[in-house]
């Protein structure tokens, strides 16, 4: 018997299927429940959200080119 | 209201309420910025008159209404809001707000006494000038400010303009003195006018105008009054290349005899010319419809036509000894970017009506040719002092740029060559010009691949298309002779249509190969997305002209217009293969998200039951084809043969059953359709603003457009959490600059009650995430036809990689290409039964039982 610490993600679909590849290259997904809920582990918890902002920053446009 | 009063009426009450807050009572004494400010500063005298002007204006009891009308709060932060300046002024930057602009915090700048009355910010750096669009002096101030300014940004209440060297030297142009431009901008400036702006501005103004480009015998000379200068010129080393040396080899030649005869004469008649042109100062040839550019009625008006209007003979021709030396035709535009960047432009001006040397063409316009004012305005800026200037004239799509071009060619009355983008755009310019004005069949003539004419007798109207005069390969035997007919002869002027692509090098030939006195560029969009629009100030001229589309639109000129985007999620599975496929074949799965598919479908349905006529627009011919033919519309893209092309629009406009049309790229610009009355954008070429734009002119010029209350819609479909999201802003920035407002819906109310919505269950959506995945390459191109439409560095870079992907074989799983990728097993004759069973066992992760029981229980208990 193994246990993790985990959280509890709500997030939308497609931040879902982000998710699911970031953690392709390096796991922090303990269980992927349905379409819209994954656990993770909780020290990774932060490294994730971080990642995330990055890559959802990505589509937005912004006025000045910074 | 004004805030003189409100300031007096404040006075008492605002100490108490500072004390009340326990507030140092040294600031006390400056609770009353308005009676500070005026004293304090060096402001012109004529300043502190006003002020004191509005101040015996307001009568006591007017004082105390207004006074009992102000919430106190308001009143409070008036002073408060000063006083915060002054802090600021001290070097105590206590305020909360200030640190977050940096160097754009402007609170040093003093107001003065009565800025509420006055509609302008001016910003020290940069010059760019802000206008309070609600401001009641709004409109003349409007005037003034395209008149010396170019327009950045025109919402509804804001308004941005940017002072310019170019739009400067338009200003002069048209016959404004530096001083006048100077006081006015004072008069309308809520803070005293900044120094270096001032010092911009008489730099800017005060060299335009000592050089001139002429074209005289076909030969191109630069020619100007002051010897001097024009030695400064030659110490150039470009300049100096670029001059034909004639055989003696002086420095350069003083004009006399004949050449100084000719000016002597072209002197005289100016004079007269400019008293006609003061008068009348429309150019609205036969129509007679000369109305006065600007009534006059308020105190300032008078000020306002002398600086707008036209009048007066800026250049001086006073002396005889005009020096000039002859430049290669080839270098003309080296010469004339070489002379902007040494600070003195050259001037490029065409005294048509003394111009003897060409012949005359006969035409004008037709009586019953109605000019609208703004169209007006426009061709008021272009032959100001009764010459024609160059310059590029900015209108929106369906406002009647056409009607300026052909108005400019009947005042000018020279031959005239027109240039546009097609072949189609070909034919409407001559039709217009049959329908517009009186010249005969036989004056006008086409030069295009399949018909190559010239007109009769001694001068005419040419109408081309860039590329069949910029070619530069081998032409055939009849069309050499053509362009040779147009590179001999002295044109009297050149009509640019669709301006805008004349930067991209291809076309740049053009304007230099063909020899004209006067240009006229004329665009809806002056935007490019590299930086080239910068090129055409110096290769046509400034801007003349831009229109202000939200009073065209209120003026019912053109059409309302409702922008959408409306968001739509992508589904998981496309979403998967979107982060996990290269950049090309992305583009397709966001422009095949079912969830776009469905929002596509709903609103066609909507709007048709609403009786709109619908156009939607998909750059992809890949996804164009699947969701016509899923949706069973009819579709056009470059591949369509021209007699199905033909079919289906005349099938759009007069058949009431098809409402509904699919346009790829190639209906951006040239397919004229006015019974469309909607717009639906499934796919867009990247982040081009002008593509938006023209694609919104697509229903600006709608035939309903006068009915009441009507609007038409435009709807851009994105697909959330893509690349699309930033392009899709990307390429509403030209749109809201015009004052467009895009809002975002994020879910369409109703979608999903429908009944026949497409590509509803799971597996159909993997079905056509199959059929996207095993698309051939090429799918995920533009169609080869479309390609024309793209420019420069883009455009070849996209025609390069279209013909380097047209062979090449893509790798892929054997998985993927059977179309079993994403399930272990399908069934193709389910049984309804498991289908039941499947559903009711995928409800939820039995993670969550114990959170549906507690939630179950509390809602019972």
């Amino acid at each position: 018997m193994k246990a993790y610490k985990g959280a509890l993600l709500t997030c939308d679909a497609a931040v879902k299927q982000i998710l699911l590849m970031m953690d392709e290259s390096e796991k922090f997904i303990i269980q992927d429940l349905d379409d819209t809920h994954l656990i993770v582990q909780m020290d990774q918890l932060e490294r994730v959200q971080r990642m995330l902002e990055v890559e959802l920053e990505k589509n937005t446009y912004s006025l000045d080119p910074q | 209201m004004p805030p003189k009063r409100s300031a007096e009426g404040s006075s008492a009450p605002t100490p108490t309420k500072r004390q009340r807050r326990g507030l140092p009572a040294q600031s006390a004494g400056l609770d009353n910025p308005q009676y500070d400010v005026p004293l304090s500063d060096d402001e012109p005298l004529e300043d502190l008159d006003l002020v004191s002007d509005v101040g015996d204006d307001a009568s006591s009891t007017d004082n105390i209404a207004a006074d009992s009308l102000i919430p106190r709060g308001a009143k409070l932060n008036l002073s408060a809001l000063a006083r915060k300046a002054r802090q600021y002024e001290r070097g105590a930057r206590a305020d909360l707000v200030s640190h977050m602009f940096g160097d754009q915090d402007f609170a040093y700048l003093q107001l003065k006494g009565d800025h509420t009355s006055r509609p302008l910010w001016i910003d020290p750096v940069d010059g760019h000038i802000i206008l309070e669009g609600f401001s009641p002096i709004a409109e003349q101030a409007q005037d003034f400010l395209v008149a010396i300014s170019e327009p950045v940004s025109r919402p509804s209440f804001i308004h941005e303009y940017k002072l310019t060297a170019y739009s400067l030297y338009a200003a002069v142009s048209v016959g404004l003195e530096t001083e006048d431009i100077i006081e006015v901008l004072n008069r309308l400036s809520k803070v005293p006018l900044p120094e270096n702006v001032i010092s911009y501005i008489r730099s800017c103004t005060m060299s335009y105008g000592k050089v001139k480009l002429v074209l005289k015998h076909n030969k191109y000379f630069v020619e100007s009054t002051h010897p001097e200068i024009l030695q400064t010129l030659l110490r150039d080393q470009e300049i100096r290349s670029a001059r034909v040396v004639p055989g003696s080899g002086g420095a350069y030649e003083v004009a006399n005899g004949a050449n100084g005869g000719k000016t002597k004469k072209l002197l005289h008649s100016t004079e007269t010319g400019s008293g006609k042109g003061s008068k009348a100062g429309t150019p609205a040839p036969g129509s007679g419809a000369a109305t006065p550019m600007q009534k006059p009625g308020q105190a300032e008006a008078d000020l306002f036509t002398s600086v707008v209007g036209v009048d007066q003979d800026e250049i001086e021709e006073d002396d005889e000894n005009t020096v000039s030396f002859q430049i290669m035709d080839d270098k003309i535009d080296d010469v004339k970017k070489r002379c902007h960047d040494l600070d003195f432009p050259v001037l490029e001006e065409y005294d048509f009506r003394n111009d003897t040397v060409n012949a005359n063409l006969d035409i004008d316009l037709k009586p019953i040719t109605v000019i609208r004012p703004y169209q007006e305005k426009s061709l008021s800026k272009m032959f100001g002092n009764g010459r024609a200037r160059s310059g590029i004239i900015v209108l929106p799509c369906g406002a009647g740029k056409t009607l300026v071009g052909i108005t400019a060619a009947c005042t000018i009355k020279k031959s005239t060559l027109v240039l546009c983008t097609s072949t189609v755009s070909v034919m409407q310019w001559k039709q217009q010009f049959m329908q517009w004005s009186n010249i005969t069949d036989r004056q006008i003539s086409v030069f295009t691949a399949e018909q190559k004419e010239k007109f009769s007798g001694a001068a005419g109207i040419v109408v081309s298309t860039y590329s069949m005069v910029a070619n530069t390969r081998n032409r055939s035997y009849e069309s050499q002779k053509m362009m040779d007919f147009l590179t001999s002869r002295e044109w009297g002027f050149i009509l640019l249509d669709e301006v805008h692509v004349v930067p991209a090098q291809m076309f740049r030939r053009v304007v230099t190969t063909i020899k004209a006195h006067a240009k006229l560029g004329l665009t809806a969009t002056l935007v490019r997305e590299d930086n080239k629009i910068d090129d055409l100030n110096y290769m046509i001229g400034p801007k003349l002209y831009e229109a202000n589309w939200m009073d065209l639109a209120a003026k019912g000129h053109i059409a309302n217009v409702q922008c959408a985007e409306v968001w739509c999620p992508m589904t998981p599975e496309f979403y998967r293969e979107y982060l996990r496929e290269k950049p090309r074949r992305r583009m397709l799965l966001y422009c095949m998200n079912p969830n776009k598919f469905q929002a596509c479908q709903f609103l066609i349905d909507y709007h048709e039951r609403r009786g709109d006529k619908i156009i939607v627009f998909s750059d992809n011919v890949f996804a164009l084809e699947a969701y016509a033919k899923k949706l069973s519309k009819p579709f056009i893209h470059g591949a369509t043969a021209q007699v199905e092309r033909m079919r289906v629009l005349q099938n759009f406009q007069h058949n009431p059953v098809v409402n509904t049309i699919f346009l790829s790229k190639v209906g951006d610009t040239s397919i004229d359709l006015p019974e469309a009355t909607c717009l639906i954008q499934i796919s867009s070429h990247f982040g081009s603003r002008r593509q938006e734009a023209q694609r919104l002119g697509r229903i600006l010029r709608a035939k309903r457009r006068n009915d009441e209350g009507f609007n038409a819609f435009f709807y851009s479909l994105v697909s959330k959490d893509t690349q699309e999201m930033y392009y899709s802003t990307k390429r509403q920035q030209f749109l809201i600059d015009q004052g467009y407002a895009f809002k975002v819906i994020t879910q369409l109310e109703g979608l999903h009650q429908m009944s026949n919505l497409v590509y509803k269950t799971p597996s159909e959506q993997i079905e056509l995430l199959q059929s996207v995945l095993i698309a051939n390459e090429s799918a995920l191109d533009f169609s080869g036809s479309d390609l024309m439409g793209l420019q420069g560095e883009q455009g070849q870079k996209a025609r390069k990689s279209a013909q380097k992907y047209e062979a090449k074989r893509a790798v892929g799983s054997l998985g993927a290409l059977s179309g079993a990728q994403h399930m272990s097993y399908i069934e193709r004759n389910k049984t309804a039964n498991r289908q039941l069973a499947r559903e009711a066992n995928s409800n939820r992760h039995k993670l969550f039982k114990k959170r549906d029981v507690a939630k179950k229980q509390a809602n019972a208990g």
